[in-house]
Formats: C-alpha cells, sequence, structure tokens
C-alpha cells in the first residue's frame, strides 16, 4: 500500500519545509539574530488611533470577526488581533462592544477580552454584556449591527475576518455614523467593498501579520519572513510553471503538473 | 495546566489532521470522517449548553423585570417555541417550513436588498475622480459595467469583449496575487498555533502581546 494519499506528498513536504524554515527562522531570532523587517501596514497602524479617538468622543469601539466560523484561519486572525485591542480598550477606559453571529466564536472572544482586561489591570471594566452573541443568520446578525450602529454609535468599528455580503451594508452603515473604520478580509469578492468604505483595508495575508507586526516580537516576525520566502517559492513555481506549460500542451505530459499532483 | 493542556490538544490535533489527510493509511481508516463526527457531537452539545444558558439568562431578565425584558420575553416565545413547533411538525411540516419561509426569509431578504442602495453610496464614493489610480478605477468599472448590461452591446459591440479581458486578467491576476498570499498567511498562522507561539485564542493578548 501507498504510504501517501493520492495527490499529497507535495502537499505534505511543503508543510514539513515551511515547518522546518520557520523554525530555523524563531532560532535566530531566539538567538539575538538579525531578521529582515517587515513593511509599514497602514491598517494596523491605525489601530491604536481609532481606539484613542473613540476614547476621546466617549463612544464605543466596535469589533467583529464576521461570519467565520472557529475552524476558520481568518477568525484565529480576529483573535490575534482583538486581544490587543481589548488590551487598549482597558488601557484608555474606553468601551469595546464585540458582535458575534458565531456561538462558538463568541465563547472564545469573550475569554480573550475578558483576560486582555486582566492583563492590563482593569478587570472591573470588563463588561460581559458587550461581548454580544446576534444570530446564526447572515442577515439576523447584520441588522443587529446596524442596529447597534444606530443605537450606540461607535466611533471606530474594526471588521477583520471572513466575510460575505453583509460586509458593504456594515461598512457602509459604519461610514454614515461617522465611525472609523478598519477592516480586512481574505474573500477577494468582498474587498472591493471594504477598501470603498472603509478609512484603512488590510488585504488578505496581512491579516494574519496582525499579531508580528503589533508586537514587533523577533519571533513572531520570523514567521512572517518565512512566508514570504514562500512566496518568492511559488512565484518562481508560477513563472516556470507557465513556460513549461507553454512548451508542453498536454497536462498529462507536463513534469511541473505531475510532480505537484503526485 | 489551563493554557497547557489547550494547547495540547490543539498541537495533537493538527498532528492528527495532517495525518489523517496527508497519509494512505489515514484515508483507510477514515480518520477525518471520525474528527468530523466528533465536530458534530461536541457542536451539538455546545448549541445545547448555549439553549440552556440562554434561557437561564433570559428568563432572569424577565423575573427580575429589566430593562427590555420584553425583549427576552419574545426570544424566549420565538426560541422554544419554534422548537416545539419542529418537534411536532417535524422539520418538512408544512406550519414549519410556512414560519421560516414567511417571517425568517423575508426579514433576510429585506436587510439583503439594503445592499443595493449601499452599492449606489459607496461607488458614489469610490469612483470620485481624485488621483490616478480613481481614475483607472472610474474607467475600467465603467467598461465592466457596459460589457456586462445590454445596453453596453447596443452602444459598442466591442464592449463585452473589453470587460472579459478586464475580468480574465488584470483582475483574475490581483485577485489570485491576494488569495496565495492569504493562503500562505493562513499557513503560517496554523504553523505558529501548531507550534505554540500562537496563544491569542486562549484567552489574552496572545502572541501580540509578547515583548
Amino acid at each position: 500500500m501507498a504510504l501517501w494519499t493520492k495527490g499529497m506528498v507535495v502537499d505534505f513536504w511543503f508543510v514539513v519545509a515551511l515547518g522546518v524554515v520557520t523554525y530555523v527562522l524563531i532560532t535566530r531570532a531566539r538567538a539575538g539574530m538579525k531578521i529582515p523587517e517587515i513593511r509599514k501596514i497602514a491598517g494596523l497602524e491605525a489601530l491604536e488611533e481609532s481606539i484613542g479617538r473613540a476614547t476621546e468622543m466617549g463612544r464605543p469601539v466596535h469589533a467583529t470577526p464576521g461570519l467565520g466560523g472557529i475552524s476558520d484561519p481568518e477568525t484565529f486572525a480576529f483573535f490575534n488581533t482583538l486581544g490587543y485591542i481589548a488590551q487598549l480598550c482597558a488601557k484608555y477606559d474606553c468601551r469595546l462592544i464585540n458582535t458575534n453571529r458565531n456561538y462558538l466564536v463568541h465563547s472564545v472572544n469573550e475569554e480573550i477580552i475578558k483576560q486582555a482586561y486582566l492583563e492590563a489591570g482593569r478587570p472591573d471594566a470588563y463588561n460581559g454584556d458587550d461581548v454580544r452573541y446576534l444570530s446564526g443568520f447572515q442577515f439576523g446578525y447584520t441588522a443587529a449591527i446596524l442596529g447597534i450602529f444606530a443605537r450606540e454609535k461607535p466611533a471606530a468599528s474594526i471588521m477583520i475576518g471572513y466575510f460575505y455580503a453583509e460586509s458593504l451594508i456594515l461598512a457602509e452603515a459604519g461610514a454614515q455614523i461617522g465611525a472609523i473604520q478598519i477592516a480586512g478580509t481574505t474573500s477577494t469578492a468582498q474587498l472591493p467593498f471594504f477598501v470603498a468604505a472603509c478609512d484603512y483595508t488590510l488585504i488578505g495575508e496581512e491579516i494574519y501579520a496582525a499579531s508580528a507586526y503589533i508586537s514587533k516580537n523577533p519571533v513572531l516576525l520570523g514567521t512572517v519572513v518565512g512566508e514570504d520566502w514562500f512566496k518568492i517559492l511559488v512565484f518562481l513555481t508560477i513563472v516556470v510553471g507557465t513556460v513549461v506549460t507553454n512548451i508542453i500542451a498536454d497536462p498529462k505530459k507536463n513534469p511541473l503538473t505531475n510532480f505537484i499532483m503526485k | 495546566m489551563r493554557k497547557e493542556l489547550p494547547l495540547l490538544v490543539t498541537i495533537l490535533t493538527g498532528l492528527f489532521v495532517i495525518f489523517g489527510h496527508d497519509f494512505a493509511i489515514g484515508e483507510k481508516w477514515q480518520l477525518i470522517n471520525s474528527m468530523d463526527k466528533w465536530q458534530s457531537i461536541s457542536q451539538a452539545v455546545a448549541l445545547l449548553i448555549g439553549a440552556i444558558n440562554l434561557t437561564r439568562i433570559h428568563v432572569n431578565h424577565v423575573r427580575r423585570r429589566k430593562a427590555g425584558y420584553i425583549f427576552s420575553l419574545l426570544l424566549l416565545v420565538c426560541m422554544w417555541g419554534y422548537t416545539v413547533l419542529g418537534v411536532i411538525d417535524g422539520y418538512k411540516g408544512v406550519t414549519f417550513r410556512w414560519v421560516y419561509n414567511a417571517l425568517l426569509a423575508s426579514l433576510d431578504s429585506t436587510i439583503f436588498s439594503l445592499l443595493a442602495f449601499y452599492i449606489a453610496s459607496a461607488a458614489y464614493r469610490a469612483f470620485r475622480v481624485r488621483t490616478v489610480e480613481a481614475s483607472l478605477l472610474l474607467v475600467s468599472a465603467a467598461i465592466v459595467m457596459l460589457g456586462r448590461a445590454p445596453i453596453g452591446e447596443a452602444i459598442w459591440k466591442g464592449f463585452p469583449d473589453w470587460a472579459n479581458w478586464i475580468m480574465r486578467f488584470p483582475n483574475t491576476a490581483a485577485m489570485r496575487a491576494v488569495l496565495i498570499g492569504a493562503y500562505l498567511g493562513s499557513f503560517v498562522t496554523v504553523l505558529r498555533i501548531l507550534l505554540g507561539i500562537e496563544r491569542a485564542h486562549l484567552g489574552g493578548v496572545g502572541g501580540a502581546g509578547m515583548k
């Protein structure tokens, strides 16, 4: 019997190689060796500014992970940012409203926010009623957020995660109440809406770099650099693939396709 | 142990999934299927706990006559009323379906239809010609819209071809670049979680708080 599932050999070794590169970069970072810097991400730079503005205006900050479930990587990108947002809100004594569509994500967010307030030395400022499960229905969740926007008028709205058709409804409603909006998603169908309606947009991979970027921790930065190296590898594969496909028209005889599909 | 145990469970689950997916023996033993079953069971239990918790909170609201308690009452009636109806009528029952189609589907469509108005206001903001990029966006969007609507072809036969070219080449190239970056980003995030570097999901500021 074959050792690998068909089509998964390259997949497995790709994971292993990425793991090894990440491990090497983490080790280098821990040893105090130089790690290349990552570029400036305006949306993440603006997080503190937007929370500061909300504090000055005496209005709350709204944060939501969108429709993604607990197993979506985009939701984990939100988790990585939420702790930082909650800690800033606790530090500035600014109210944070977190809205959720998924009950498991809601539980995790509750724990993250509670712990962040505790770590900031403000456990008394944590209000469990502001971590809200709204509805499992896409537009029930959307309508509930529209209601929160109309009633509580948050001065900042942070939307990082996986969004579908509700993205533009939320972003436009936020723009109408004058909130600073920072959005981020990997959904290519919703990115144009966020770009059009929000002040800052984190495009695709930028949402995953949040925790590394915010903390400037060399260990986390090392993992982002490892990702960039693999991006170069993928780019080279695309170039080679384009050349080989133009020379060998039959996909069954294409060595690169056969290797990847092994 | 409060953080170590969930971390261990995360790492073991990650390795289990990789083994189930990539190795032939994992496929033979149907590891991923068994995992899906476990997930369904866990979710069903979580749903039950959620329903009980929700009932407890809202019964307290009603009993203490808290502000807006009438909405708590409405929630309890809807939640348990619809559950009871589902049990009596069955999920394919006429009344059960009618409540869904006449109430929930209509409400859903109402909110969805807001999108048409919001698209207009967002398009106005995005298409204001202030920079070179905004001008390019305006021109390409105008071509795509004219190419996709029958009136475009009536004005000039070349519009559909131009629109298709924009969608197939520059648009697809940009979208794929974003997707490749996003896949690699999610990949690295998963690795960070598996290696225990990223711990935000276990509460607090996780990796972002590390200085």
